[in-house]
């Protein structure tokens, strides 16, 4: 078999791997680990009406990943009412951040303005980061819709990260890299990350110095998130098919290994 | 006196500012640090239009020049046009034209370009792990155990794999990119003394 059919084999392979298992709809939860449920104590000792403050930090392209950490973590804030405070330093994040923050706030009839609120985007993240330090109110003098913050209930006692409990990032890249080295640096803020699983070995330097309090990461991530909340989403309905494309890739390397022994075995004959 | 060097000059006095900012507590210092800011970010969003605006010249002399390409210029200047005409006109509200394009159009795309990684990461997986070398054994001993502890199957074969991946993660990993960052952080303090003492100029 020629390189290219090979390749077309382990494409519809995956195709098949990703694809079958979706259908099955089987409930695979595994154990939790502890980077996960670091994350998970950190959020659960909070006490009510603290400030969580989310920052949608991704892009649309890693929404599959990104959706159900970000769906999870919201639905802890609001079973432990915690204020949310939402912010976007990706411009691509910003609407769905407030997707995600609308639909949960709608299940749980959070007050806008109250309970949560959602400021949008801020161009220059390291800028936006540093200026929060100062003040929220001034960096944010509207809302993504553009209402005034200032007379706004939740803005009453909040006025930058020293009235902020816990900041959680939910990024598809190295914003988190930001949010540590000016908020955590500068303004000593708690900051917890939540990631797709191929940017969470880039955090763990952080998290064994204890500049981030908690990482949880990639489908896995979510599903044990999930698991600690005894609720059922996107993370435990899509970890059968990962678990299964991530069995044939393992084989996928199995298979290379074993081709390339009888091609060696060959040649020295 | 040169614009270059006014250009110089100013780089300088605010880098030697914002350094210096950090240890002072002082109204006035903390006022210029905020004011600082604000003009960090204006300069940035202005920057956000002329990227813009160049982005939509350059394909705009493509399609005068009309050649097989020119559809995908046709594409970039529709799209372009219509996510900033549309969003002055309607706003970017839940509603709006602007979301509705976001949501059906670009969205969808990004997470199909996206999800053909999967196909390529096998595909170069049955590649890039053969073990061809002692270096390569490690890696894809390693790249298994990572795998296999992180996936659900792998704590069905054996409890102490997830256990085993964790210690991958945590201690041989951690210990390479912790090199790795004490590298990049050293390396970002050199060059941004370079900058504020006008040795590197690439910036002008």
């Amino acid at each position: 078999m020629n390189a290219t059919n090979i390749r077309r084999l382990i494409f519809l392979v995956i195709l098949l791997a990703v694809a079958l298992p979706l259908i099955f709809n089987i409930d695979l939860t595994g154990r939790v680990t502890d980077e996960t449920r670091q994350m998970f104590d950190n959020i659960e000792m909070l006490q009510s009406h603290s400030i969580l403050m989310v920052s949608f930090d991704f892009e649309a392209s890693s929404i599959a990943e990104v959706r159900p950490l970000a769906e999870a973590i919201l639905e802890h804030a609001c079973r432990k009412e915690l204020r949310v405070v939402g912010v976007s330093l990706f411009a691509e994040g910003t609407a769905l951040g407030e997707q995600m923050l609308a639909q949960v706030a709608k299940k749980h009839q959070l007050q806008y303005g109250v309970d949560y609120v959602y400021l949008g985007f801020r161009p220059q993240y390291v800028a936006a980061i540093l200026a929060m330090g100062e003040s929220i109110v001034d960096e944010y003098p509207a809302d993504y819709f553009g209402n005034a913050t200032a007379v706004m209930p939740i803005f009453r006692d909040l006025k930058n990260y020293n009235q902020v409990d816990l900041v959680v990032s939910i990024a598809d890249g190295s914003m988190p890299t930001y949010w540590t080295e000016y908020a955590v640096a500068r303004y000593d803020v708690n900051l917890e990350v939540a990631l797709t699983a191929s940017m969470a070995t880039a955090f763990y330097p952080y998290l064994s110095s204890g500049q981030i309090k908690g990482l949880t990461a990639g489908l896995k991530g979510a599903a044990e998130y999930e698991s600690l909340l005894d609720c059922k989403g996107g993370g435990r309905r899509g970890m059968f098919a990962q678990s299964v494309s991530q069995s044939v890739v393992i084989l996928v390397i199995i298979a290379g290994n074993v081709v390339e022994y009888f091609n060696r075995r060959r040649k020295w004959k | 006196m040169t614009i270059n060097r006014v250009a110089i000059i100013i780089a300088f006095v605010t880098g030697i500012f914002m350094l210096v900012q950090y240890f002072i507590d002082a109204v006035v210092v903390n006022n210029l640090y905020k004011t600082l800011l604000d003009y960090y970010q204006i300069i940035f969003a202005i920057t956000m239009i002329v990227g813009g605006l160049t982005l939509l010249r350059v394909h705009l002399r493509k399609l005068v020049r009309f050649d097989r390409h020119s559809i995908f210029s046709l594409a970039t200047v529709t799209a372009i046009l219509f996510m900033v005409i549309s969003s002055i006109i309607f706003g970017t509200g839940t509603n709006s034209p602007y979301q509705w394009a976001f949501n059906n159009i670009q969205a969808p795309m990004q997470a199909t370009t996206f999800s053909l990684l999967a196909f390529f990461v096998a595909s170069a997986a049955y590649r890039g792990f053969r073990v061809r070398s002692k270096p390569a054994a490690v890696l894809a001993i390693a790249a298994l155990i990572v795998l296999l502890g992180r996936s659900i199957f792998g704590e069905m074969i054996s409890e102490h794999l997830p256990s085993l991946a964790g210690w991958v993660l945590n201690n041989p990993s951690v210990a390479a990119k912790r090199g790795i960052l004490v590298g990049i952080g050293l390396g970002s303090v050199a060059t941004a003394l370079r900058v504020i003492l006008g040795i590197e100029r690439s910036y002008l």
